[in-house]
């Protein structure tokens, strides 16, 4: 089970290295929204590290957003998804399968990427372990509940506005405990219990969200 | 069978045991209890930073509301009981506005030591009753007052 | 799956033709029971209910807020039941209930947000406050609309059905957001006013409108569900031949 698992996961990311636009574009993307708020709202210092923890977070949702139709579109598109579907592993692991891949190539680099964009928003320093924390504990999350969104699109076209219409609202609980944890770390207070509840809400997507893909994929397959 | 039946057992497993850690991590967050403002306390003892755009919580001090006689100026102190913080408000205050009523007042700390609020919420409780009914209970209580005072003397 | 034998009334109620007809009797009667409450509710909350020590008239409005809201979200809870029970035991007759249960239940969001809006005015000073029991309420509709727009999407309406059971399944994670969010994070909504298990916090000739004005508004749901589920069987079954035989009778 864990050879399949990981040779499915190696098989995207090679997917993902012959075409590595298709990743890079979001990533472009993170660093665009963050530096359209100095330019929109203010370049001040004390204002914008206010903004900061909510701004990477924000722009950490959207970025990942765009790369959600990566998971399945090309698998669904070549048949190879409906081949996956019929074959006698269980269908969770590849969803998780499919997960993980998507949050190498998209929520790994966002973690990487973000002590960069918090100096362009003058985040304190000392943040900065807090808010990787956050990021790592978060990012999966929005990955889980995303594949769920990107199942559904499989037999729908153009379902891009769509999918954010679904699958934004999700993201809240996300959104609202890593902003307050990056928060809390740039004021110096604790943040466990924000912590804590990343946590508890990563554990709960990877209890829930790994059936409701594979569900919305074998709706998808019946459109095809 | 067996293997399909070891496999439903692995998940009924998995599924308890994620179960039992959410629910432990909710649990152990809400024992740390997330502030969401700051008491007059916590102010006192530096624990805010004053460039900071934060929130203040407290009950109203009996007494401490000032109003500009020509401006919708106000001025009032509100305390947990252990220190008490100087708020100034520039606006129209909410109907459950009253002293000795909590409230939470938005607004950025200055040098002094006194507190500038751009916005101030009353917090209401749960508890609804007609005036009568109230009146009645504050009488009670005036007069529960006024005996234990009587026999004091 | 386990296949467990369900009763009679299951069955009778998952088949288009016995539902249509059913609702068709029902119909008069609830509408007859949701205007009579409604009416009573209204007038007595309005009129007769005494003013609260402390916000006066305004909290008066609490009528038609609260009722709103808990209806906002049961129906969010039915209408993710009845995708499981249309996805696991394959009964079309759930899935046009679902279908039925969400413009509704939008439309009870967007009443429960507006009157929370004008009463939070007087009495906390603002019209919106992102506290979180506004802002999950916020997030149901917006749930509601991401479900609505999935049906938009899909033509196929049975694919449709089960996309959208799928999707509010994974919605109905929101509510116990909602319900616990209030204990969660502390903020400025005051905790709920009613609970099943606690003597409410309001004198009676305060609270009894208020049940009536909830029963009233959930007759009035369940009649508007009624009015919508027998146009969808009517959009879905159109050439079916019991159908025609109805209306050819005139009883339909």
């Amino acid at each position: 089970m864990l050879k399949y698992y990981l040779c499915l996961v190696w098989r995207d990311l090679l997917l993902v290295m012959r075409q590595p636009a298709a990743v890079f574009n979001p990533l472009v993307f993170f660093v665009l929204v963050v530096s359209l708020f100095p330019l929109g709202v203010t370049p001040q210092a004390s204002q914008l590290s206010q903004l900061a923890a909510g701004v990477i977070w924000v722009a950490a949702l959207l970025s990942t957003l765009l790369s959600l139709d990566l998971i399945f579109r090309s698998d669904y598109d070549d048949g190879s998804l409906e081949q996956l579907l019929l074959g006698s592993q269980p269908s969770w692991l590849l969803a998780l399968a499919k997960v993980t891949a998507h949050w190498l190539v998209s929520g790994l680099p966002l973690v990487i990427l973000a002590p960069i964009v918090s100096s362009m928003l003058f985040m304190p320093y000392h943040a900065l372990p807090g808010m990787l924390l956050a990021l790592l504990l978060g990012t999966p999350t929005l990955s889980l509940f995303g594949a769920v969104g990107a199942a559904l699109m499989t037999g729908v076209k153009d379902g891009g506005i769509l999918l954010s219409l679904l699958v934004l609202p999700w993201y809240i609980p996300v959104l609202i405990f890593g902003a307050s944890a990056v928060q809390a770390a740039s004021s110096g207070m604790p943040m466990n219990a924000q912590l804590a509840l990343l946590g508890a809400l990563l554990i709960f997507a990877l209890m829930v969200t790994p059936a409701a893909t594979v569900a919305a994929l074998r709706v998808g397959q019946m459109q095809g | 069978m067996h293997l399909k039946r070891k496999r439903k057992l692995q998940q009924l497993l998995l599924l308890t045991v994620g179960s039992g850690l959410i629910i432990g991590l909710i649990l152990y967050a809400l024992s740390e209890n997330i502030n969401l403002f700051f008491s007059p306390s916590e102010i006192a003892s530096r624990k805010a930073y004053p460039v900071q755009r934060i929130k203040v919580g407290g009950m109203v001090r009996e007494g401490s509301l000032e109003r500009a006689n020509d401006s919708l100026q106000v001025s009032f102190m509100i305390t947990d009981y252990q220190h008490d913080l100087v708020v100034y408000y520039d606006g129209i205050l909410p109907d459950l506005f009253r002293e000795g009523q909590g409230i939470v007042a938005q607004g950025q700390l200055q040098a002094d030591g006194a507190f500038v609020a751009d916005q101030v919420l009353a917090k209401h409780d749960e508890n609804y009753m007609p005036p009568e009914v109230s009146d009645a209970i504050e009488q009670a209580s005036a007069a529960a007052n006024a005996t234990t005072e009587q026999t004091d003397l | 799956m386990a296949h467990f034998k369900l009763p009679r009334w299951f069955h009778q109620l998952g088949s288009p033709k016995w539902f249509y007809q059913f609702a068709g009797l029902l119909q008069p009667w609830l509408a007859l029971i949701s205007l009579v409450l409604l009416f009573w509710g209204i007038m007595w909350g309005l009129l007769y209910a005494p003013a609260d020590y402390q916000q006066g008239n305004s909290f008066r409005i609490i009528y038609v807020h609260v009722p709103t809201a808990i209806l906002s979200q049961s129906i969010f809870m039915m209408l993710a039941v009845a995708g499981a029970i249309g996805l696991i035991w394959k009964i079309k007759m759930a899935f046009i209930v679902a279908r039925a249960c969400v413009p509704i239940g939008a439309s009870m969001t967007v009443i429960a947000l507006l009157t929370g809006a004008i009463w939070g005015k007087p009495t906390w000073g603002t019209f919106w406050q992102w506290d979180a029991r506004l802002t999950s309420t916020l997030v149901l509709l917006f749930l509601y609309l991401g479900i609505l727009a999935l049906y938009q999407a899909i033509s196929d309406r049975q694919i449709a059905a089960r996309a959208t059971a799928i999707l509010s399944l994974v919605g109905l994670v929101n509510l116990p957001v909602i319900k616990y969010s209030v204990d969660w994070w502390h903020t400025i909504h005051q905790p709920a006013t009613f609970t099943l298990t606690q003597k409410p916090n309001m004198p009676a000739e305060m609270y009894l409108p208020l049940i009536v004005m909830v029963s009233g508004i959930y007759a009035l749901f369940v009649l508007l569900l009624l009015l919508r589920t027998r146009n969808e069987i009517l959009a879905q079954e159109g050439r079916s031949g019991w159908l025609t035989k109805l209306l050819q009778e005139g009883h339909a």
